[in-house]
């Protein structure tokens, strides 16, 4: 029995051991713990909606090995190009670096991969398949959710076929993300590379108005239902058909049309819509204006664009909320209230309250209004939607019914492309799983990630995160088109990839092998650990030494 | 029947652990402790002394043995000197962290180069931070007295420490003085077999000297000078007690004489102190209050009597055989550290003589006991350090 004494007076007047099982080695009972090497969950991944393996990546570009590196990523994530571009980043959110000096630069580097390998990626004998299937399945909607479902699911070697209402493929990808955060022959290369997996793509071609659904429906053996959401919210005042929406206008400059609606253009709303319409309205030469009915602090935006939108020189106009809009001489009078803020709503954010007779009239050439979009289901048959309209999915298999699923904003309401693409992976999944016959999971949840007190930060050398290059406000709001930040260098990437702490992964390193008193650690081929149980001793040097938190001191059985 | 024998203190030495009845005995030959070992052997080999005897091949692998012999539960004897003491250093830490009560008389031997296989305290001092009980004895009948006292003492549950019985090369370890052997009968009552708490036992298997983290290590550091204080009270006691028993006492912790009225003090280790008795009686002939302390236990180091002394005294004159290089002799520094805070130092002179077995006989004793009274009445001290007849 082991007895950790508590007090001095239950102490034995020296140290005295008795066995525990499997404490006897061949020197002795030793050990009321004994070492264990494990993988845990570093906080990147953790807060990576897609769950990116961040630390495996680290650690192949620290091996040279560029292209396996961003493999890793594959698959979790099949375009790294994209999200290394726009995604919101969670996972610099809770780095374990920032308790030691700056996050790593991960967006950065997986732009960096992700540009990498766009070149190789549509080149055939990139991807490996799995044999190919005789289950068909179509996918309604060619946004990131869309696409990345069909990347897995064609690389599962099923027959996949996109329908896509819109000429092209991309979805918000192509359609609302503007060009200078996402430029467009980035995704098109993406598109080009997936469509070159095998994949057939009906564009132009709108389900339940084009084609009916139950003709989807019979002819595939499952269905995604992965189209979004497009439609703008209306605020709900008179007047709002002198406004155009936030993603009418992303769309219409996308597809080529670049021109500003007017010099004084409101843009309504704080989410990424209205921020992203601004900032492409001050790079089509207008000069436009936020409305916000809360303050900065409330806005669902990412606050590194409303950041961005700032220097760019837009102007933000809080606490004000469009009362009525009205036409005057071809301009757009917009009659705002004055707001301030009370209790917190449902959302955690505080309640904006109307200021009684605060009236005042703004005017503008245009108003474009984007306080938010939600999914078109009329398409849809009723039998799949709930009371409020909305899809009636599983959001972690994405099932709907039987063999049809759905997955990205169509779902969640308006997110983020990463979530899009996790979800989308997610439902790939679930149909892979239908369509062999199995029990339909959800992935299992990740454990809590590791901490910084489980990281030796001694072994790590203070150092300056990799920035990557931006363009300077009056130079980058000249171009609509140029993208408005540069990639980080490949130094800088191994950089990044060595500042690591690679939280809860063995980084390889035989500092365990170096300590261990007792010549008990043995280094495998990939310099990973193994525990000689015949002489390790429990004395734990390796577990406290270890920069990675991976090596654990596991109590002995009684 | 109790019996006088006259032979060497080795020999002698031989003689208390075969009527400690100890169990076993694990030593390597060094000069001049050789002959405490042979006699051993001899006594094993015919039989009159019932001990395992482990043949080492050096004194590290010696304590090694002593450490698992103890550590099975029995007593345990081992002996040695100077160079064969210091190879023993890093076991030595291990018996004393394990709490084993090894006893082991060394040989007080001057450390080379230059070689030299004669008397002195640096070997023995250089290991007094081991965590091991230390006696410096000053005549054949204190060796035999004290290896029995020092059992008693080392194996009390209080106490549990390993213990060294000090005594300096040739002075003691060859020569022949008569010693009193008490009734082995009265031996055993007065010290009965060690029973210890946790001892190593195949069928009910343990293993000590394990690691201790951070949080506990201190503790078990606490406990062994906690131990050190223990042996301090019972150090006296134990004497006093063997006194009753056999008629010898060694004066516990600081062997006094004439001590009482004495303005000045001489405090001595080992057999300086033997001939600072002949001195003092000498001096007092001439009228100088003069009176001997012979330290017997310097770890524990005995700061209380010190300190009482000091209250009794005008100067201490401190005679140390060894030197702390860079500083000076043991016994000065220590006594200098036992009065720090106290009210009204006595004035102290320290002298280090007999290094590498010179001879400090008592007439060298007057003197240096001369020229302290004569700092004593300028009540000034001249010279803090004086090397003894040391050649221009």
């Amino acid at each position: 029995m082991v007895v950790v004494p508590k007090t001095r007076k239950e102490m034995p007047v020296t140290t005295l051991s008795v066995p525990t099982v499997g404490s006897a080695g061949k020197t002795g009972f030793w050990r009321d713990f004994r070492p264990v090497w494990v993988e845990l969950v570093s906080p990147c991944m953790y807060d990576c909606p897609a769950n990116n393996r961040i630390p495996q990546i680290f650690e192949k570009i620290r091996n040279g090995k560029l292209e396996e590196a961003a493999k890793i990523f594959l698959e979790t994530n099949p375009f790294p190009s994209i999200t290394g571009r726009v995604c919101a980043h969670f996972c610099e959110e809770h780095c374990n670096r920032v308790e030691y000096d700056e996050v790593i630069s991960i967006r950065s580097v997986e732009r960096f991969l992700g540009d990498y390998i766009l070149e190789r990626k549509g080149e055939t004998g990139f991807h490996e398949f799995s044999a190919e299937k005789d289950k068909k399945v179509a996918i309604i909607g060619s946004g990131p959710a869309g696409l990345s479902a069909a990347y897995y699911l064609r690389k599962m070697g099923y027959k996949v076929t996109i329908f896509e209402s819109e000429e092209k493929l991309g979805g918000m990808l192509t359609y609302g993300i503007p060009p200078y955060r996402l430029p467009k022959q980035t995704v098109e290369k993406e598109v080009a590379a997936l469509t070159k997996m095998g994949i057939e793509v009906k564009t132009g071609t709108a389900v339940g108005k084009d084609v009916k659904f139950e003709d989807v429906q019979e002819e595939f053996d499952a269905v995604l239902l992965a189209t979004g959401a497009w439609k703008e919210r209306d605020i709900e005042i008179p007047g709002e058909e002198f406004m155009m929406t936030g993603l009418e206008f992303l769309k219409g400059v996308n597809e080529g049309q670049k021109a500003s609606p007017g010099m004084a253009v409101a843009v309504i709303g704080g989410g990424n819509t209205s921020i992203d319409a601004a900032r492409t309205l001050k790079r089509l030469g207008a000069k436009p204006t936020i409305l916000y009915r809360r303050t900065e602090k409330e806005m669902p935006a990412v606050s590194e664009e409303i950041t961005k939108a700032k220097e760019d020189g837009i102007e933000f106009r809080i606490l004000t909320q469009p009362v009525k809009a009205s036409k005057k001489n071809g301009k757009v009078m917009l009659k705002c209230i004055k707001m301030r803020l009370g209790e917190p709503d449902d959302t955690g954010r505080r309640r904006p309250i109307p200021i009684e007779g605060s009236e005042f009239i703004l005017e503008f050439d245009a108003v474009i209004k984007a306080i938010g979009e939600k999914p078109d289901t009329t398409w849809i048959p009723k039998i799949f939607l709930n009371k409020q309209g909305w899809v009636k999915a599983d959001s972690a298999t994405g099932v709907v019914s039987e063999n049809i699923f759905a997955a990205g904003d169509l779902v969640s309401g308006p997110a983020t492309v990463v979530e899009a693409i996790a979800a989308g992976r997610k439902a790939a999944r679930s149909i892979n799983q239908l369509l062999n016959g199995e029990e339909i999971k959800p992935e299992t949840s990740l454990e809590k990630p590791v901490k910084i007190e489980e990281i030796n930060v001694e072994y790590y050398e203070p150092k300056e995160r990799a920035k990557a290059f931006e363009f300077p406000p009056e130079e980058r709001t000249k171009s609509l088109d140029k993208d408005e930040t540069l990639a980080i260098s490949l130094e800088e990437v191994e950089s990044e990839a060595h500042r690591c702490f690679s939280c809860g992964y063995c980084r390889a390193c035989d500092i365990c092998w170096i300590f261990c008193p007792d010549a008990a650690v043995e280094l495998k081929d990939d310099d990973k650990p193994e525990f000689d149980y015949d002489y390790c001793k429990g004395c734990g040097i390796c577990s406290t030494e270890c920069p990675c938190g991976v090596i654990i001191m596991e109590r002995e059985e009684e | 029947m109790a019996q006088t024998v006259i032979d060497t203190a080795n020999h002698i030495a031989a003689y208390a652990a075969k009527a400690a009845r100890v169990q076993v005995v694990a030593a390597y030959p060094i000069t001049p402790q050789t002959s405490i070992v042979e006699r051993i052997a001899e006594l094993v080999e015919s039989g009159e002394f019932d001990a395992e005897y482990i043949r080492v091949e050096s004194e590290h692998s010696a304590m090694a043995a002593c450490i698992g012999a103890a550590a099975a539960g029995v007593r345990t004897f081992t002996a040695t000197a100077a160079h064969g003491l210091v190879l023993m250093h890093e076991p030595l830490h291990w018996a004393s962290g394990s709490r084993l009560p090894i006893v082991m008389p060394v040989v007080n031997r001057a450390l080379g180069p230059g070689w030299n296989i004669w008397a002195d305290y640096t070997d023995s001092m250089s290991q007094r931070d081991t965590g091991w009980i230390q006696f410096y004895c000053a005549d054949n009948q204190e060796v035999f007295d004290t290896i029995i006292q020092a059992y008693k003492l080392c194996e009390n549950e209080r106490v549990l420490l390993p213990t060294m019985i000090c005594l300096e090369a040739f002075i003691l370890s060859h020569t022949y003085m008569p010693v009193e052997i008490p009734d082995q009968e009265k031996i055993d009552d007065f010290l009965p077999p060690y029973k210890p708490k946790w001892f190593l036992d195949i069928n009910n298997p343990l293993s000590h000297a394990n690691i201790v983290s951070p949080e506990w290590y201190m503790e078990f550091r606490y406990m062994m000078q906690e131990s050190m204080e223990n042996a301090k009270q019972l150090i006296p006691e134990i004497d006093k007690e063997y006194g009753k028993c056999f008629g010898f006492e060694h004066g516990g912790l600081v062997d006094k004489y004439k001590c009482e009225d004495a303005d000045l003090m001489l405090l001595t280790m080992g057999t300086i102190g033997t001939e600072a008795r002949v001195a003092v009686d000498n001096l007092r002939k001439k009228g100088l209050n003069v009176g001997s302390a012979r330290v017997r236990v310097f770890r524990p180091f005995p700061k209380e009597e010190i300190r009482k002394l000091a209250e009794n005294t005008q100067m201490f004159a401190i005679i140390d055989r060894g030197i702390s290089f860079g500083m000076e002799g043991f016994l000065a520094e220590e006594t200098k550290a036992s009065l720090c805070n106290q009210k009204d130092q006595p004035l102290i002179t320290s002298f280090i003589a007999g290094l590498g077995g010179r001879d400090v006989p008592f007439k060298t004793i007057e003197k240096i006991a001369e020229k302290s009274w004569e700092y004593m009445r300028r009540g000034r001290v001249e010279e803090e350090t004086v090397w003894v007849d040391l050649r221009e």
